[in-house]
């Protein structure tokens, strides 16, 4: 047929924002509820806003956070990573475990890396080489990289890591800062250059929009991706790492189901679970949101779990509020349609 | 009153500005075949959603038995005896062919009576004249048993009204021959049979009655006793003077820019063959199925040819992904700028440089946002792309200048061959023209063109040569200045030529 359903959205949508406006105003508002909860929180307790209670907020979920901005490039481009709490456990349990077999130290970290990476490199052949979907062959993954983890350990925790290691995830190393924030802010600088302002981002983007346009621009998909969940491998490694020298032990059931807590962080931040549409800024906010919240709930004592609901209640609303906007669009400018063709 | 069972009076159907379908009258008689031809957009698809409920008529009147109805939707034209088979059936492969001639039926009652079902579907099937086990999966059927279980379902809802759509197009010759044994059982069963073909010759054979359809509008309705297929071509392609645009000059050179020998995708094309020199425009003329897009992807690297080869400037290349095509200079406008042509949601900017991201690129791999967007700036200026600003998302603007995006981004890439896939449907006259002036310039300037267009006044009025496609077999090439719309049309649509061809 000679009519393109662009010439109807062209034609019957004249005064609608366009994505990246809505993208700022969403980011707008997360900035607004995070500045109430700041606000709130310093009201309620005079605890909230020293030093050590804001290094402690970031500190309780920093393994979290470090997965979280990795999760963000993966779900803008369009697909997702369940394997990345295993990875977390498998990585924790593979330091134990080459510690416990007498494994110099300073030699298993890069060693555990490498696992990571090819746990990583693992997904991605599965996605780009036999096209499976990352959700399917990740939920593999999941239990797979649990599975090894806990085949390593077991269930006995392993404890008595060096002194210097342990300390490096419980103490400051340049003034208060520990090792895991300074990680932290180095990696969110990063990339916030590589998704927003490098070629790669861009192609990050476009393949989350529509790989099929992608792919008939020249962009090579599969590399794009393969370096993704690679990346994605190795942080979730590196995060593993920072929870044992944290908590200075570890068990086959290091983080545990934290996959989910990721990914509620990530799309609170505006990122689409459909991918293309999203920013590392909006991920930071709903991170500072998250934490804040939850330390703000717990400096007047509301218990974990009802911590937990809260959050849960916000990710819905925030995945609600976008919807709802758009179906109330579409509402009105089918509308306005209607009547301009009568 | 009339005789009709079904009757469309002064049907028009309108998508944003543009005519789908003006004034399209058509009655239908119980007990016989109507066959309705056109070129690519003339409305028939629209026809017959019009007929199935899928589209609202804008205005114009239905009426079933002499009553005017409003078909709200497919169920509802359904409960009123009108059906519809496609191309591709829609068949479930893990149900049993009985399962599935039932599929939408509740007559039997809640709870499904099963011998019952397999004697009335095997009743059915017998009424069509042809064999099928009822019991059999359907996973297994091929096309032509996937149709039968589609009519045996329609027959079973005790259809009046069967629109088949292009329903041999990927038939073999013996089950077009039973394709059309079962249209005259259903015809002899007082049935009002629809039947759309690009393919004339059956047209001819099996309809009593045939409409042609021309942009949207009703040409004719004769008895097929007064139809030849030269008529019915002349009627499909004949346009006023004025919509015909001027030929230019040829700035074809001597030099063979992309030379293609018995290019073969097997299920799509065989054999295909034809050289485009530089700042030639070459045309691929065909209709729905003629597998020129097909021949554009394997050039372009999306789906290898399995044989037969391709040269760039009389070197013999294997091209096996669209990187590789576009290092070789070749670039592919895709026909599909939704699904294949434009990251819709994102900018004006980020779409004109996705060819060529690299060029805007710092030694650190970042983007040198400032030149990107001076680029995407002087593309609007000199395409004249009406938006507010070169930020706005693609997928606000009409689809003309959609297109001009998607040119941009290609313009950029500096090709020395460039692929046209339909560059001209869907956009308004003024934006057409701009995009012949565009492919006048680039072969002016060198580049090798060729252009798939289903548009014949826009295929005579490009190209210095047309391909004609059929089926995936190439029919013949004709010398732009020479060929007429009618002699295209016959070879496209498979008639004994009255000519040879230049």
């Amino acid at each position: 047929m000679s009519v393109d359903a662009s010439d109807l959205l062209a034609k019957s949508a004249p005064g609608r924002s366009s994505w990246t406006a809505a993208l700022i105003s969403w980011e707008g508002l997360l900035l607004a509820v995070l500045i109430a909860i700041i606000a709130v929180n310093a009201n309620l307790s005079d605890a909230y806003l020293t030093v050590t209670n804001q290094i402690n907020l970031f500190q309780l979920s920093i393994e979290k956070i470090i997965v979280a901005l990795i999760m963000t490039l993966i779900i803008i481009n369009g697909e997702i990573d369940l394997s990345v709490a295993s990875m977390m456990g498998l990585a924790a349990c593979a330091f134990g475990w080459l510690f416990q077999a007498g494994f110099p130290t300073v030699a298993a970290i890069p060693v555990v890396l490498l696992v990571g990476a090819a746990g990583g490199y693992l997904n991605a052949f599965f996605i780009t080489r036999m096209g499976l979907p990352s959700l399917v062959v990740t939920l593999a993954t999941l239990i797979g990289f649990r599975g090894l983890a806990r085949v390593l350990v077991e269930d006995r925790g392993i404890t008595d890591f060096p002194a210097w290691f342990d300390n490096l995830g419980q103490q400051g190393l340049v003034g208060p800062l520990p090792l895991a924030m300074i990680i932290f802010v180095v990696l969110l600088a990063f990339f916030i250059v590589v998704l927003h302002f490098s070629g790669f981002g861009r192609q990050v983007f476009v393949i989350g929009n529509n790989k099929d346009v992608a792919a008939y621009s020249g962009v090579d998909v599969a590399r794009v991706k393969a370096i993704l969940f690679t990346a994605s491998g190795l942080i979730s490694a590196l995060a593993g790492l920072l929870y044992a020298a944290r908590v200075g032990a570890v068990r086959g059931d290091v983080a545990l189901g934290f996959e989910l807590d990721i990914i509620t962080i990530v799309l609170l931040g505006g990122i689409s679970i459909f991918g293309g549409r999203g920013s590392l800024y909006g991920a930071l906010l709903s991170i500072l949101i998250v934490l804040n919240l939850r330390n703000g709930m717990a400096l007047v004592n509301v218990t974990g779990h009802i911590q937990t609901g809260v959050v849960g209640i916000l990710l819905i609303v925030s995945v609600l509020a976008p919807n709802m906007r758009e179906s109330l669009g579409a509402a009105w400018s089918n509308w306005r349609g209607r009547r301009g063709s009568r | 009153m009339s005789d009709a069972i079904l009757e469309l009076l002064g049907i028009s159907k309108f998508f944003a500005m543009t005519a789908a379908l003006s004034d399209v009258s058509i009655a239908l008689r119980p007990g016989e075949i109507h066959g309705i031809v056109g070129e690519n957009g003339a409305g028939k698809s629209t026809l017959i959603k019009i007929m199935t409920g899928v589209h609202q008529p804008t205005s114009g009147q239905i009426r079933i038995d002499d009553v005017p109805v409003q078909l709200k939707g497919t169920r509802d034209a359904q409960e009123r005896g009108i059906a519809a088979i496609y191309q591709e059936p829609m068949v479930f492969p893990d149900l049993d062919v009985a399962e599935n001639i039932f599929i939408s039926h509740n007559k039997l009652g809640e709870v499904v009576r099963w011998r019952e079902m397999y004697a009335e579907a095997d009743r059915l099937i017998a009424r069509l004249g042809v064999s099928l086990e009822v019991d059999r999966a359907a996973s297994g059927l091929t096309l032509a048993g996937q149709q039968t279980v589609e009519i045996a379902r329609a027959l079973a809802l005790d259809v009046k009204v069967l629109i088949m759509d292009e329903p041999t197009a990927s038939l073999s010759a013996h089950e077009v021959d039973q394709l059309l044994r079962i249209a005259r059982a259903l015809k002899a069963e007082g049935v009002a049979v629809v039947y759309i073909s690009h393919r004339l010759e059956e047209v001819v054979e099996i309809a009593d009655r045939v409409t042609v359809l021309r942009d949207g509008q009703h040409v004719s309705t004769r008895d097929i006793g007064d139809v030849t297929t030269e008529r019915m071509i002349a009627e499909m392609v004949g346009r006023d003077a004025g919509e015909f645009f001027a030929r230019e000059k040829s700035h074809a050179t001597d030099k063979v820019a992309l030379s293609i020998e018995g290019l073969t995708v097997d299920g799509a094309f065989a054999d295909v063959t034809f050289d485009v020199h530089a700042g030639e425009v070459v045309c691929l003329a065909g209709l729905v199925g003629a597998r020129r897009t097909d021949v554009a992807l394997s050039i372009f690297g999306v789906v290898p040819a399995e044989s037969g080869t391709i040269a760039i400037n009389g070197k013999a290349v294997a091209i096996t992904n669209p990187k590789q095509a576009m290092e070789l200079g070749i670039a592919y406008v895709s026909e599909d700028r939704r699904k294949l042509g434009l990251a819709m949601p994102m900018s004006i900017v980020a779409n004109t440089t996705l060819a060529t991201l690299e060029q805007f690129l710092s030694r650190s791999g970042l983007v040198n946002r400032r030149r990107e967007r001076d680029v995407a700036e002087s593309f609007r200026r000199r395409l004249n792309i009406r938006t507010p600003n070169v930020n706005t998302s693609v997928g606000t603007l009409s689809g003309g200048n959609q297109q001009k995006v998607m040119l941009s981004k290609w313009l950029n890439a500096e090709p020395s061959i460039m692929i046209f896939d339909e560059p001209t449907r869907g956009i308004d006259v003024g934006a057409k023209a701009e995009v012949h002036e565009i492919i006048h310039e680039l072969a002016a300037s060198g580049v090798a063109v060729l252009v798939i267009s289903s548009d014949l006044p826009e295929v005579l009025s490009l190209a210095d040569r047309i391909i004609v496609m059929r089926e995936g077999r190439q029919m013949g090439i004709y010398d732009g200045a020479e060929a007429t719309q009618e002699n295209v049309m016959q070879l496209a649509t498979g008639q004994e030529l009255t000519a040879e061809p230049a």
